[in-house]
């Protein structure tokens, strides 16, 4: 038994690990481009090894850049519109999921529908009324178009879908109403769910760049993706400092997706047949 | 699918399920408002602006001349529209299926039981946490034709690299790769948070009635994680028919593959910000939307046939 | 001596704030004059080279009238438009920003721009007789200046001495015609090596615009109103530019260029020549090897001497809360002080006539002098109100011209065509 084990263990490892490989290598590229000069990084034959480890690269972005501000910013901009987004969005997967109401599917096309189109067209509209809210240039503008969210009402629908009704019709006989139902015995059976539509929130939230560009003017209103864009000229961008200032930019997302990677707790959700 | 109503009682529950329904109708009001109140502020009119201004000829700073169907003759006529059709629907269809299948295949080997799980997920996830445009720039060296890492490696086993990016034949494809590759984690994380939502005592079952690893996978993993396997194909198939960022950034405007490359979105963006031709350009967008609605009615038709909800 | 031009400058400006309150400013539309009272401006840019240029000047602006400050906002040239655009509509335009010749007409005719011929008339140190004519002209709009001119740039040949001396061929000295151009990049280009003579890319402002003018051919008729990609003059000079890459193969062909730009091609010693604009300037000069190997001379001539010359302009919200002040700062930022300051900073050419040098003296390692020496015989960058739709057009169709898929004749026959439809639709 236990060498059987061990011989699948393996193959899966080795599949992994190509695959990990094929996942790293930009990154490994992007980090050798950090430490180059900017003549060698643009050089052509391309070098692989810089000749001198330049990791003044990463102090000059530093300086130049106000990344502490960024950061504030992004965790801002994220945290709010994880809460708005994780919460709206439960709430109304699990009326789709669970509840017949009139106008049901009309209501679930709008959904669809958002999610069907190309955000691009967003931007301009968006900008006028956020204007017009007396807005512009504050980390507020940067939060409300992620405060509701069709594809994480789409995404939360289908896992209470995946949840057995007879937990929920147990808990309705005994007398709780449909707010009760959804906070005490739905929500804590979705946490990889819920976890799961944090992490992309936060993704998308973070890679939001021309959004930040358009509505916010000062450098120290902007978050980390679009304060990086600045470092991009109109004719020439320093590569280096450009990917230096990424690596600078990673951490962040990177920590908060190694400390919510814990969420995704084994086994924990759905135990229908036990119960 | 079966209605569970509690049908089995008598008449005067009849009049309580009607004030039950009553009051749920009210809590899904309630839940559901805020988001679709959200949605329609913030997205829907814009969509109707969008397509209001498609019958227009718009001008400068918002001085609109209606024009009725213009805009859509000239488009169902215009080639350069229908090869931007094909090459977004190409890459849709090449990049959605391999996608999946990829992080469904990941997604069940980082549910078994390995050591380092931690790791290789933050590894597979990390190209969504990068800066688009540092990822862009990365890329296009690696596929550079004379002097890019790929080619470069290529040498060493004697083939020359084909001209990744500049050949009409293979740009798309390239692209294809660099979308696979930056989606993958994504699709792996929301997979995996269904594959745990799967009870192991299923499995356990399954292993002492003598089922293998695969006929388990068939029987247990795969109609389980169904519905969000649809979920994953649906957003895949809508993220892929939009398709911008990756062709803005790694194909210059001077590289004569444009034409064989180009998405929907990448024309919008064309006429409605380069060319300040916001009427042609939200055609454009009205056309790529009945597109995607299309291909979505269709899936959800056929979620019938594969998706198994209880 | 600076002393003294600031009082000059400060007796200018109070002077007009005198005039102004008590005649009453002519162009600008609102409220009453909050003089005294402290104001912020924002002061849009695009590009992240040139701030600290930009903040010299606000800095030495607010040293002269310390209740207004300046704010300069860069962001970043792919998003600039799209925000100004959002900007426009909304009513939300930053008090002054950069326009670019591009761009010019749409806002001047839009009304989003205010007018600023009251302004330079009342000036005592501004006067438009201090800028090239043709960048004047560039930004007046049926007789009324909408535009301060801000720099200039003109195209220029770079060259890589290095590879020169090496095979003992003279240094490009301003005489050079066509044809020594072509004799000199086939001694310079060595296939085994992967080395070329020259970078001829389907650039239009550092490439064939340049030739077609010296060929006495023209892009857009001087009445706005013809296309010139019809002239045989137009089409010779495309082809002998197509033909560098093409036919006598001194340049990389325009496949290789959609996977590595022209100018690295050239900062990495992989080509000897390039026509290269003066914004370059700064990129190069952070480059090592083009520092140390290269340098510039005045562009080759062909029937006639001919480089297309552009400039930035600074412009005034019609919109802006605060008329009075940012009509200052725009006069400010066209006076000679200004001008030399941006100069100093090193990234681009000052539009005063006469404020270069600090320019060439801030990069003594390359003989930036040859830029301003041009000026006599520069043509202005072409531009139209349907610029944005036949620019497009006419990139699309040279990028199948260069690489072969149409013929010169072809494709300036479909440009010509497509041109001269959207340019009647102009006023």
């Amino acid at each position: 038994m236990k060498g059987k084990i061990k011989s699948s263990n393996l193959i899966v490892h080795i599949i992994l690990i190509i695959g990990a490989f094929a996942m790293l290598l930009p990154f490994i590229w992007m980090i050798i481009t950090s430490l180059k000069n900017l003549t060698e990084s643009t050089t052509i034959p391309i070098t692989i090894m810089p000749k001198d480890f330049k990791w003044s690269n990463y102090i000059d972005v530093w300086n130049q850049l106000p990344f502490a501000k960024f950061y504030i910013n992004t965790m801002l901009m994220m945290f709010f519109r994880v809460i708005g987004s994780v919460f709206f969005s439960a709430m109304a997967a699990y009326a789709f999921a669970r509840i017949d109401f009139p106008g049901k599917k009309f209501f679930f096309m709008i959904i669809l529908i958002q999610m069907m189109i190309p955000g691009q067209i967003f931007i301009i509209p968006q900008y006028i009324m956020v204007s017009k809210l007396g807005l512009l240039n504050t980390v507020t503008a940067l939060v409300i178009p992620g405060m509701v969210s069709a594809f994480g009402t789409f995404l939360l629908r289908q896992f209470f879908i995946g949840i057995p009704k007879e937990l929920e019709e147990a808990a309705i006989l005994d007398g709780c109403n449909r707010w009760q139902v959804f906070w005490k015995v739905m929500l804590p059976l979705t946490r990889s769910g819920l976890v799961a539509l944090g992490i992309f929130t936060s993704v998308f939230a973070y890679k939001d760049l021309m959004w930040p560009l358009i509505v916010n003017m000062s450098l120290d209103k902007m978050p980390l993706a679009a304060g990086m864009a600045s470092l991009q000229g109109q004719y020439s961008t320093n590569f280096p400092q450009l990917m230096a200032g990424s690596m600078i930019a990673i951490w962040p997302m990177l920590i908060i997706f190694i400390i919510f990677q814990k969420q995704f707790v084994e086994g924990v959700a759905s135990t229908g047949s036990k119960s | 699918m079966i209605k569970q109503k509690n049908t089995s009682k008598r008449s005067d529950k009849k009049l309580k399920v009607s004030e039950k329904d009553l009051n749920d109708y009210y809590w899904a009001y309630f839940m559901i408002a805020p988001t679709i109140i959200g949605l329609i502020i913030l997205n829907i009119w814009p969509l109707i602006q969008t397509i209001y201004l498609s019958f227009n000829r718009t001008g400068d700073f918002g001085i609109n001349q209606w024009i009725g169907l213009d805009n859509y003759k000239q488009m169902l006529a215009d080639p350069i529209v229908w090869q931007a059709t094909l090459n977004t629907l190409k890459y849709t269809a090449i990049s959605v299926p391999i996608g999946v299948i990829l992080s469904l295949g990941i997604a069940v080997l980082l549910n078994s039981k390995i050591k380092g799980k931690t790791i290789y997920r933050t590894i597979y996830f990390l190209p969504m946490v990068s800066a688009p445009a540092a990822i862009a720039m990365v890329w296009r060296w690696l596929y550079s034709s004379d002097f890019g890492l790929i080619n470069y490696l290529l040498s060493f086993v004697g083939v020359k690299g084909p001209n990744w990016l500049t050949n009409p034949k293979l740009a798309l494809l390239s692209i294809v790769v660099v979308g696979i590759w930056s989606y993958l984690g994504y699709n792996m994380i929301i997979l995996l948070a269904g594959l745990q939502e799967i009870p192991k005592s299923f499995y356990e079952a399954a292993t002492i009635d003598g089922a293998g690893p695969i006929r388990q996978f068939f029987s247990i993993t795969f109609p389980l994680i169904s519905p969000t396997m649809f979920f994953v194909v649906i957003t895949s198939m809508i993220t892929g028919l939009q398709v911008f960022d990756l062709i803005f950034m790694m194909i210059s405007k001077s590289n004569a593959v444009m034409e064989s490359t180009q998405s929907l979105v990448y024309l919008f963006y064309n006429y409605s910000f380069v060319m300040n031709d916001k009427g042609y350009g939200s055609t454009i967008i009205v056309l790529l939307l009945a597109i995607i609605l299309l291909i979505t009615v269709i899936q959800l038709k056929l979620q019938k046939k594969w998706v198994h909800y209880e | 001596m600076k002393k003294s031009l600031k009082k000059i400058i400060a007796v200018a400006l109070t002077s007009i704030v005198v005039m102004t309150t008590l005649v009453g400013c002519g162009s600008s539309k609102t409220t009453s004059d909050t003089s005294g009272k402290p104001v912020t401006l924002t002061y849009a840019i695009w590009d992240k080279n040139q701030q600290p240029g930009m903040q010299a000047i606000a800095d030495s602006f607010h040293k002269l009238n310390p209740n207004i400050t300046v704010k300069v906002q860069v962001t970043p040239w792919e998003t600039y438009w799209t925000k100004m655009d959002a900007g426009a509509s909304s009513g939300t335009l930053p008090d002054v920003f950069w326009m670019h010749s591009n761009n010019f007409t749409k806002y001047a005719n839009g009304d989003m721009l205010m007018d600023l011929t009251d302004t330079i008339k009342n000036s005592k140190d501004v006067k438009m007789s201090n800028f090239p004519k043709s960048l004047v002209s560039l930004y007046t709009l049926e007789g009324k200046v909408y535009a301060m001119p801000k720099d200039y740039d003109t195209i220029a040949l770079w060259y890589n001495k290095t590879m020169f001396d090496k095979k003992g061929i003279a240094y490009p000295d301003g005489t050079w015609d066509w044809n020594k151009y072509l004799e000199v990049a086939k001694k310079l280009t060595d296939p085994s090596k992967g080395v070329y003579g020259v970078v001829a890319p389907s650039d239009d402002q550092q490439g064939y615009y340049n030739f077609v003018y010296q060929n006495n051919g023209y892009i857009l008729s001087p009445d706005k109103k013809k296309s010139g990609f019809s002239l045989a003059a137009t089409k010779q000079a495309i082809q002998w530019n197509v033909d560098l890459s093409q036919k006598y193969k001194v340049s990389p062909t325009q496949q290789q260029f959609a996977d590595t730009s022209f100018a690295t091609y050239f900062e990495s010693g992989k080509a000897a020549m390039g026509l290269f604009g003066s914004w370059m300037v700064s990129e190069f000069k952070a480059n090592d090897y083009v520092s140390k190997n290269c340098d510039v001379a005045v562009i080759p001539h062909g029937k006639t001497k001919a480089t297309i010359i552009n400039g930035l302009a600074n412009v005034v919200s019609s919109k802006t809360k605060y008329p009075v002040e940012a009509l200052k700062f725009e006069d400010y930022l066209g006076t000679k002080a200004a001008n030399i300051l941006q100069a100093e900073k090193g990234a681009a050419i000052p539009a005063y006539i006469g404020t270069e040098q600090p320019f060439i003296d801030n990069t003594k390692q390359f003989n930036l002098k040859v830029y301003p020496e041009m000026l006599d015989y520069s043509v202005l960058f072409p531009n139209s109100a349907t610029k944005a739709k036949w620019y497009e057009i006419q990139n699309n169709t040279m990028t199948k011209v260069y690489t072969g898929q149409l013929t010169v004749e072809q494709g300036c026959n479909i440009i010509d065509k497509q041109m001269n439809a959207l340019l009647a639709t102009e006023k």
